[in-house]
């Protein structure tokens, strides 16, 4: 399965500055495990306790994760993975 | 009631003011009276250019406060509250939920302005009482309405992926607040997406409409729109309230109905809560010989310093504007640094809309839940001047860092609370158990209600007037406690609140009711609206017979006797010239015109605010005190 994912500014020093990078997996947790592999310390950024932070939303296409099934979430051939930083409330 | 500033003065000419200065007028005397200041009201004529009064305490010579219309007086033009509303671009973020460029419906730019004002002057004093020779503090209308816009203009002008949110460009599907099945019109609240999926399965709503739901919900805040699919909006709308409360106890979700302003005026402790003003403090009764830190530079802040540890907009705007008065803000962030510094759009690695209010500030990276992190803020905060948070009722209890476990470590401290629904801690309040955010607040305290009635809408505004006019009180309370501890060697814990803002934002209901002062809290305006020209959209406000009797003559009409006739044929005659021309014609004869900002990024280009906006990375608001 090929995977684009959208790199937020703020995690892109640690990609090398790359905004977008083509990683592959069936499911969530696995792209994120390969993008660890290319560029460690990024998992931390991004998950933690086996789900994602409460301040980071995933999407894949334009589906928040926490709403499909969390890191289980399956992905297709070409899905995008946009990882989007925000904070509820005002 | 604890009165910070007994023993001082505030002289002016606040019975009689221009009518544009009218709503300025009256929280100025409003907020002087909740703190026990003496009000000298003169009978010196009324001028249109400037509203201006004294501020004395015993110890000081008379700062002299200056609140003025515009910046720039090579371009002198007549101004009004919607007027300010309409050029400064706070109509343009309200009307983005509704696709309708319009004014609030609130005096909301003149409360702003009066509590920078007031906080100016005192800020001047503690300048004098710290070695400054400072007798002038002059603050304009439009600073105030840009300040208000600090975080939105940083978004729309970012220098990566800007946010471009133009009303009438997109048409937006339904924003909150939500109607019930039995016409209750509600507000709902959570900051964690799990309360939220449970809430709307429950309802019987696809995950992945929940989801989309979601999005809009949280990007809300940063937004001003709420584009919640509408399926979510049927569904709501299909069961009664009761039932939804009920289903929002199960599932984590808050809920609050939009009340209207009486149902507020008639709450069992309102009175006490306008008559206490939107501050409670609570002053150290032994005193101490607290040495005033001379200032380090020419404005009266300098020197001290200010420990932050604050979240969103409320608690950060307050030390931001602490800072731009020249005081060192050192910001706590948790270990790997506030999340919101990575919320697109960005600007130079960083946030836009959250770097603007925050710029100014040293981070240190501290994680307070920890004994070793906390033993750090304790050794902070031992030597600061003001210590802030805005965590949610009770943490700080638990963090062993409550004003109790810190007044004796440091009795000259300004410990300060911006709250979400409570200044008073002491007392149970069943409110502390739902988010006290924006959008409940502005349900519960009535304001949501006025800004329906004058829009047209079912609740509030997306724009979080709130939150910024929360911050600027905050501000000016920490600001008031500390001209108190230089005057009277004590520290103080001073608490502020979004719903005690959103009493002061609406002061003027109350007056009307009760009448406590001998004046008119506000006066309606003959003419208030915003027109579609040639070219753009003009706002005009006649505030009183004389400038409405100048505008039917420029425009060589009839006064009609008929509003909608009237209404009619303006619609008709503003499609003659662009909005840039007829604000030409309408200043040179002095009615308040401007006009209409729909783009942001229109007024970094606009000369008027050349003063007050610089351009860089992404547009940043100056600070709105000019000091002599």
């Amino acid at each position: 399965m090929s995977i684009t994912v959208i790199i937020p500014t703020i995690l892109r020093p640690l990609t090398n500055d790359q905004k977008r990078i083509n990683m592959s997996g069936f499911k969530v947790s696995e792209v994120i495990d390969e993008m660890e592999q290319q560029f460690p310390g990024i998992k931390a950024k991004l998950i933690a306790g086996g789900a994602a932070h409460r301040f980071i939303n995933i999407y894949v296409n334009d589906n928040d994760i926490r709403f499909c099934d969390g890191l289980a979430t399956s992905l297709q051939d070409g899905d995008v993975l946009t990882i989007l930083p925000a904070v509820a409330g005002g | 009631m604890n009165k910070p500033l007994n023993d001082c003065v505030i002289v002016g000419s606040l019975k009689n003011p221009a009518a544009h200065f009218a709503e300025t007028a009256f929280s100025l005397l409003y907020q002087s009276s909740t703190l026990g200041m003496e009000i000298e009201c003169n009978d010196h004529p009324a001028t249109n250019a400037m509203l201006s009064f004294a501020f004395k305490t015993p110890y000081t010579t008379p700062v002299t406060c200056e609140v003025i219309g515009w910046d720039d007086s090579d371009q002198p033009a007549a101004f009004s509250e919607n007027i300010m509303q309409a050029a400064c671009g706070i109509m343009s973020v309200h009307g983005r939920a509704n696709n309708k460029t319009q004014p609030l419906g609130l005096n909301y730019v003149s409360a702003v302005t009066a509590a920078l004002a007031l906080q100016g002057g005192v800020a001047a004093a503690i300048g004098q009482l710290r070695g400054l020779s400072i007798s002038n503090s002059c603050v304009s209308m439009a600073s105030a309405a840009l300040l208000s816009e600090t975080q939105y203009i940083a978004d729309a002008t970012a220098a990566e992926s800007p946010e471009l949110l133009v009303p009438g460009s997109i048409v937006y599907p339904t924003a909150p607040p939500f109607v019930s099945s039995d016409g209750v019109v509600f507000e709902l609240e959570t900051l964690s997406a799990d309360p939220w999926l449970k809430f709307w399965t429950r309802l019987g709503v696809s995950s992945t409409l929940a989801g989309k739901g979601w999005t809009a919900f949280l990007l809300r805040y940063a937004r001003a729109i709420a584009p919640i699919p509408n399926e979510l909006v049927t569904a709501i709308s299909n069961v009664t309230y009761q039932q939804i409360s009920v289903l929002c106890s199960d599932t984590g979700m808050s809920i609050c109905p939009v009340r209207k302003i009486n149902e507020r005026l008639d709450d069992e402790h309102f009175k006490y809560e306008w008559l206490k003003g939107p501050w409670t403090f609570d002053f150290k009764t032994d005193r101490n010989n607290v040495q005033a830190k001379p200032a380090s530079n020419s404005l009266p802040l300098s020197g001290l310093r200010v420990v932050e540890s604050c979240r969103r907009i409320q608690g950060p705007l307050a030390g931001h504007l602490l800072a731009l008065l020249g005081a060192e803000v050192i910001r706590i962030e948790p270990p790997g640094g506030d999340p919101l510094r990575g919320m697109p759009p960005m600007s130079e690695g960083c946030s836009a809309r959250f770097d603007a209010i925050n710029r100014l500030k040293t981070v240190r990276e501290i994680d307070i839940k920890s004994s070793s992190g906390q033993a750090e803020m304790t050794e902070l905060i031992r030597y600061a001047d003001v210590f802030l948070h805005n965590w949610a009722p009770n943490k700080a209890a638990q963090l062993n860092l409550d004003y109790c476990d810190l007044m004796d470590l440091n009795p000259a401290l300004v410990y300060a609370y911006a709250a979400g629904w409570t200044t008073d801690e002491s007392t149970f309040s069943p409110l502390n158990a739902i988010p006290g955010t924006d959008f409940m607040v502005q349900a519960y305290s009535g304001v949501a209600q006025k800004i329906s009635e004058t829009c047209g809408t079912q609740g509030g505004s997306l724009f979080t007037l709130l939150d910024v006019l929360g911050g600027v009180i905050a501000a000016q309370g920490i600001t008031i406690a500390l001209l108190n501890r230089c005057m009277n060697n004590a520290g103080a814990k001073v608490t502020s609140s979004l719903l005690s803002t959103a009493t002061f934002l609406c002061a003027d209901d109350f007056q009307n009711r009760h009448h406590f002062f001998d004046i008119n809290a506000t006066s309606r305006s003959i003419l208030n609206g915003v027109y579609v020209t040639r070219q753009g959209k003009i706002a005009i406000e006649c505030c009183d017979d004389k400038t409405m009797q100048r505008f039917i003559q420029t425009l060589g009409i009839v006064a009609e006797s008929e509003p909608a006739e009237l209404e009619l044929r303006l619609g008709e005659l503003f499609l003659l010239k662009t909005a840039e021309e007829w604000a030409a014609i309408l200043q040179q004869v002095g009615v308040p015109a401007a006009v209409v900002i729909e783009n942001l990024t229109d007024l970094h280009n606009n000369t008027r605010f050349r003063s007050r906006l610089t351009a860089g990375s992404y547009t940043k608001v100056s600070s709105p005190w000019s000091f002599q």
